[in-house]
Parts: structure tokens; C-alpha cells; sequence
């Protein structure tokens, strides 16, 4: 049973704005509520009032001026199912299809997976990884945050409160843009996930990003992992993938707790990293 | 009794109009009212089970406009003007649905427990993909667990129902 | 959860001591800590502890009972509290020492965290990281607001 709330149902951001701004932490976005409302049942948290956000219409994905644009309450199982996104994501595409289980693909949200920010999700690390920015909407203003800056902590963005995410930009990708994701875990959600994505010219590596998500409280991009592997050859960046392993494992701040002790976490990194780099550029 | 009024006033009734198994409900839910309980408990079908309360072991399954959800976990105001079908609603008119013939003539359950939401999730897989590889079932069927009968004969069950469904005109 | 830590504070220590007793002076270091009381002077004080996570809040009223005093060199207290909206309990159990070092303190303590109930439930490892951040702030605090007054 949940604790009674009242819910509002606003057909404007500005109005979802609004609302959020007067009641503060006594209101909270809903969306499809597959994180939402398992914390309130647990009663971690109560809401006197829950904004539901539907009815804004934010789920369509589109191609606009090399880039993609996602709404950020298009489903999972949308995403999935995006033939245009299969065509210039496929590993966004791949990403969605392996989230949780058919039912949270049906009614969970991107944006909301995005802002509830629970460590061990897998959309944001790649995201990251692909230059993704995500749009925050007050109605009257919104700004564009780097998906790479969106991350705090811990069930904790860099959105305002009275900010609500509307949009997922994603560059879109050339010709020569590689990217791959990988996951592992074996209870129900993941318990590491590394992204990379880089540009691969004449047998030359570079404009490299990765992320490593999952092991700790939040995604986070290793520049110092992506240098090693920026300006080489493909032979040369695949023999230096074993260092920025290690570099990636120990950037990923993870954390020793049911899905695996710290050390097991940083070599699971490493060894998806390496994984992911061969899966992109095969 | 101005005390009375005044809760009542405060409580937030939403109109519900929606098909359930093929016939219109009208109710008033209030929006904290969880659609596994407003089944189950105001609408007396009880197929549906309330099992894991975290939308991992699928034994809540209910379809709502085909697709499959998670009814411990779904607001019961958000079925508005869509169409609900749970277990009770399979059968037409008594004569049983081509999976729920399978599962008995493939032993696909044994306690039962699982059951209604490993029918209806099949149904979607089904209705989504009516001759789906052994993999693309696993994949589609991963949120749906069983104690009991260590999916084999379940995975047969489907592919069974899948292959005379996929015969009938 | 085990957590040590140590400051190495530029005052000399009959100050650190005083300070510490000091109880509104020395509940304001600890992050999220408010309404400091004294219930039996050098025994007993009573404080709100409150920390959030995200959207999740814990408020703890907390009682600190002092176990064992040795002048100017240690102390040993226990925290209990309980948030009931949250259905959780704490209990911390604090060891801390003062070593003098020159015209430096060295105050180190060694805290025994214990977190039941639903809280639990957002993963040893997040509350863990909290708890850490919390003690090192808190450190910091001290060393700042002894350092500050010099």
C-alpha cells in the first residue's frame, strides 16, 4: 500500500516548473514510476503531491541537424523499438533492449531512469560516452547539461528543483564512429556497465570517450583512460587496453557491496572495456 | 462531523473508464491505489499474484493494451480509457486459450503460483512475434520466474501453443 | 561499518579538550547536526542528527551517552537514535583520542556505525561512502574551527 498523495497533472513543462518550485520537496515527478514508486512503498520517501508528466507529450524521437533527439519520456520499450534509432544507435538501441525486463522496458522512461540517477543503471554510461546532452526545461528558460556533468552522486543530478529534463541530444554519429556498451551482473540489475565510443580513420583511434557506470555511486567519464588510447593505430590502442583497464576500474570509484567487492568490480571494468573496444571496432 | 466532510473533500477521486477482459468498468480509484490491488481486491479477480512487490518476478502480470506490466506496481488511475486483460479474461466463453491448453498438455506449471503471469506475458511474446526463436523467447520471458518447474517445460508450452496458433487460419 | 580517522590539529591539546565539550560548539562540526542539549553535564547530551542521500532524508534524535573519560587523552561514547517516519535506528559507537605532538593535537577517533532498517535497503556500500564523507567533514570541521580561533 502507498501513503495517499494528491496528483497533479500538468500539460505544460512551465506549469511542472511551477508546481515544483511552490512545493518543493513535497512534490515529485512522476513518470513511469518503476523506480518511484518502489521507494515509496518501501516508505523511503513520501510525497504529498505527485506531478505526473505524461501528458506533456515529450516522447518522440527525431533526426534534426545531425542530431538525434529523444524525448525524455519515450519508454524503453520505444526506444527499443525506434527504427530510426537502429539505424544510428544500434547500441543505444541494444542498451534499451537488455534494461530490467519487458515490463519496466513497457512503462519505465529514459528521463526518469536518467534523473533518478540510481547507481546501477545502464542508459547514462553511455550516454556519456556518446557526447549525449540533456535538455533542462523551467518552462520560460532551459539549458543544455553534458550528460558527462548530469551525474552527482548517488541518486542525485545536476538538475535544480524546479528543472524538469525534457530532451536527450545525441550527436549524431559519422561513418567512422564506433561505439559499444557492455554489462554484467548477476542479480537484477547491473553491476558494472563500460561504454566507448571513439573514431576509427586509416587505422587511427581518436576523439575516444569512456565511461564506467554501474560499480560505483554514479557513471563517470576516465579521460585518463581515453588519452592512452587517443592518436594510436588500432594495433596499438588494443595492446594498451589492459592499462586503461586499470585506469577505468579505479576512475569508476567502485564501491565493495553485494554485486561484488571493490577489486572484483575494477577488473570486471577492465575487462569489458577491452571487450567493448573489440566489439566496437568488429 | 465537519471533520468527517472535510477528509472526505480532501480525497481525490480519479474516474477510471476502461475494458476489463472485454467489458467497460467505470470505478473511481484514488491516485495512491495500485492497480494490483484495485483488481484483486475491488474487482475480485485474483489471478494475479502479489509476489516479489518489485516488478522482478512477473507473477503480477496483467496486459494492458497487450502489452505486459507490472500490476503491483502500476497506479491504477493510469489504465484510463485502455484495455485490461488478466488471466480470468483469456478463455473465450469457457473454451480455453491455445496456451492455457499447452501449459496442461505440457506440464508447464506445477504449483500454479507463476502461472497466470508466464500465460499472459506468453500471449504478448506471441502476439508481438508469433514464431519467436528459443533465445527470443528466453529474452522476452526473462522477467517471469518459477520455482518450481525449471522453465523447460514452460518454454515447451509456449512453443507449442506457438506452433498451433501460428496453424489456425 | 569501521571508519578511523585523524586531524592533525595546529592548537595545543587542553584546547582541543575544552572544545570538545564545549557541546554547542562541537555538535555544530558534525554535519546535519542541530539542537544541541546537554542533558547531564559530561554524561549525557541529546542532538538531531539529520543526513539525506538524494531524495532520501533520515532525521535521528539522537542521545550520546559518555562512557568512559580520561582526562585530556580519551573519551568513549555511544550515539543511538531512531527515525520512525523512516523506519531506521543508528547506533554509533565512538572511540576518541588526543595526542599531544609538539604544540599540535593529533585527535583521532574510531567510529563503530550501524545502520538498521530500511535504510539498509539503499545498499551497505552508498551509506558506507555517506558515512565516510560525514566523519571527514566533521574532521575538518574541528581542525578548522580550533585552527580559526587561534
Amino acid at each position: 500500500m502507498l501513503r495517499r498523495f494528491r496528483l497533479e497533472e500538468p500539460e505544460s513543462v512551465a506549469e511542472v516548473s511551477e508546481l515544483l518550485g511552490r512545493f518543493g520537496e513535497n512534490a515529485k515527478v512522476y513518470a513511469g514510476g518503476t523506480e518511484l514508486l518502489l521507494v515509496m512503498k518501501e516508505g523511503l520517501v513520501q510525497y504529498e503531491r505527485l506531478i505526473n508528466v505524461k501528458k506533456l507529450g515529450l516522447n518522440q524521437i527525431s533526426a534534426e541537424n545531425g542530431t538525434l533527439k529523444i524525448g525524455a519520456l519515450c519508454t524503453h520499450h520505444e526506444l527499443e523499438n525506434s527504427a530510426l534509432l537502429q539505424q544510428q544507435l544500434p547500441a543505444l538501441v541494444k542498451l534499451e533492449q537488455n534494461v530490467a525486463n519487458v515490463r519496466v522496458r513497457q512503462a519505465g522512461t529514459i528521463g526518469g531512469n536518467l534523473c533518478f540517477a540510481e547507481p546501477h543503471a545502464d542508459p547514462g554510461t553511455l550516454l556519456m560516452a556518446l557526447g549525449a546532452k540533456l535538455v533542462a526545461d523551467k518552462g520560460a528558460s532551459k539549458r543544455e547539461i553534458l550528460a558527462e556533468d548530469f551525474f552527482v552522486d548517488a541518486y542525485e543530478t545536476s538538475l535544480a528543483a524546479d528543472e524538469v529534463l525534457t530532451e536527450i541530444r545525441v550527436p549524431t554519429p559519422g561513418a567512422n564512429r564506433k561505439c559499444a556498451y557492455l554489462k554484467f551482473g548477476y542479480l537484477e540489475r547491473p553491476s558494472v556497465g563500460v561504454a566507448i565510443a571513439f573514431s576509427l580513420t586509416g587505422g587511427g583511434v581518436s576523439d575516444v570517450k569512456i565511461a564506467a557506470g554501474c560499480a560505483g555511486p554514479a557513471p563517470k567519464r576516465v579521460a585518463e583512460a581515453e588519452a592512452l588510447l587517443n592518436g594510436k593505430s588500432k594495433d596499438e590502442a588494443s595492446r594498451s587496453l589492459a592499462q586503461a583497464g586499470a585506469i577505468a576500474g579505479k576512475a569508476s570509484q567502485a564501491i565493495s557491496d553485494l554485486h561484488g567487492a571493490q577489486d572484483y568490480k575494477e577488473h570486471i571494468v577492465g575487462v569489458l572495456l577491452k571487450r567493448a573496444f573489440q566489439a566496437a571496432v568488429s | 462531523m465537519a471533520t468527517a466532510t472535510r477528509r472526505h473533500a480532501d480525497t481525490q477521486a480519479i474516474p477510471v473508464s476502461f475494458t476489463l477482459n472485454g467489458r467497460l468498468q467505470e470505478i473511481d480509484v484514488e491516485p495512491h491505489e495500485l492497480l494490483l490491488d484495485v483488481v484483486r481486491d475491488r474487482l475480485g479477480l485474483t489471478g494475479a499474484k502479489r509476489s516479489c512487490d518489485v516488478e522482478v518476478c512477473g507473477a503480477c502480470t496483467l496486459l494492458v493494451d497487450g502489452r505486459p506490466v507490472s500490476a503491483c506496481t502500476t497506479l491504477a488511475f493510469e489504465v484510463r480509457g485502455r484495455s485490461v486483460m488478466t488471466i480470468e479474461g483469456l478463455a473465450d466463453n469457457g473454451k480455453l486459450h491455445p496456451l492455457q491448453e499447452a501449459f496442461i498438455e505440457h506440464g508447464g506449471f506445477q504449483c500454479g503460483f507463476c502461472t497466470p503471469g508466464m500465460i499472459l506475458a506468453s500471449k504478448a511474446l506471441l502476439d508481438e512475434n508469433p514464431n519467436p526463436s528459443e533465445e527470443e523467447l528466453k529474452h522476452f520471458m526473462h522477467g517471469n520466474i518459477c520455482r518450481c518447474t525449471g522453465y523447460k517445460k514452460i518454454i515447451e508450452s509456449i512453443m507449442a501453443a506457438a506452433k498451433k496458433m501460428r496453424g489456425r487460419p | 561499518m569501521q571508519f578511523q580517522k585523524e586531524v592533525e590539529i595546529l592548537a595545543p591539546r587542553e584546547k582541543v579538550w575544552k572544545f570538545i565539550w564545549d557541546v554547542d560548539r562541537f555538535i555544530a562540526c558534525v554535519p546535519g547536526c542541530k539542537e544541541a542539549k546537554t542533558l547531564e553535564e559530561g554524561k549525557r547530551y541529546a542532538a538531531t542528527l539529520t543526513e539525506r542521500v538524494g531524495p532520501f532524508k533520515v532525521e535521528f534524535p539522537t542521545i550520546i551517552e559518555v562512557l568512559e573519560r580520561e582526562e585530556l587523552t580519551h573519551i568513549k561514547a555511544q550515539a543511538t537514535g531512531a527515525d520512525n517516519k523512516i523506519g531506521s535506528r543508528m547506533k554509533i559507537d565512538l572511540d576518541v583520542n588526543l595526542r599531544a605532538q609538539d604544540d599540535k593535537t593529533i585527535l583521532g577517533f574510531v567510529a563503530g556505525v550501524d545502520i538498521l532498517g530500511k535504510l539498509a535497503a539503499l545498499g551497505h556500500g552508498i551509506i558506507k561512502r555517506k558515512a565516510d564523507q560525514v566523519l571527514d567533514e566533521f574532521a575538518q570541521a574541528v581542525k578548522k574551527k580550533l585552527e580559526g580561533e587561534a
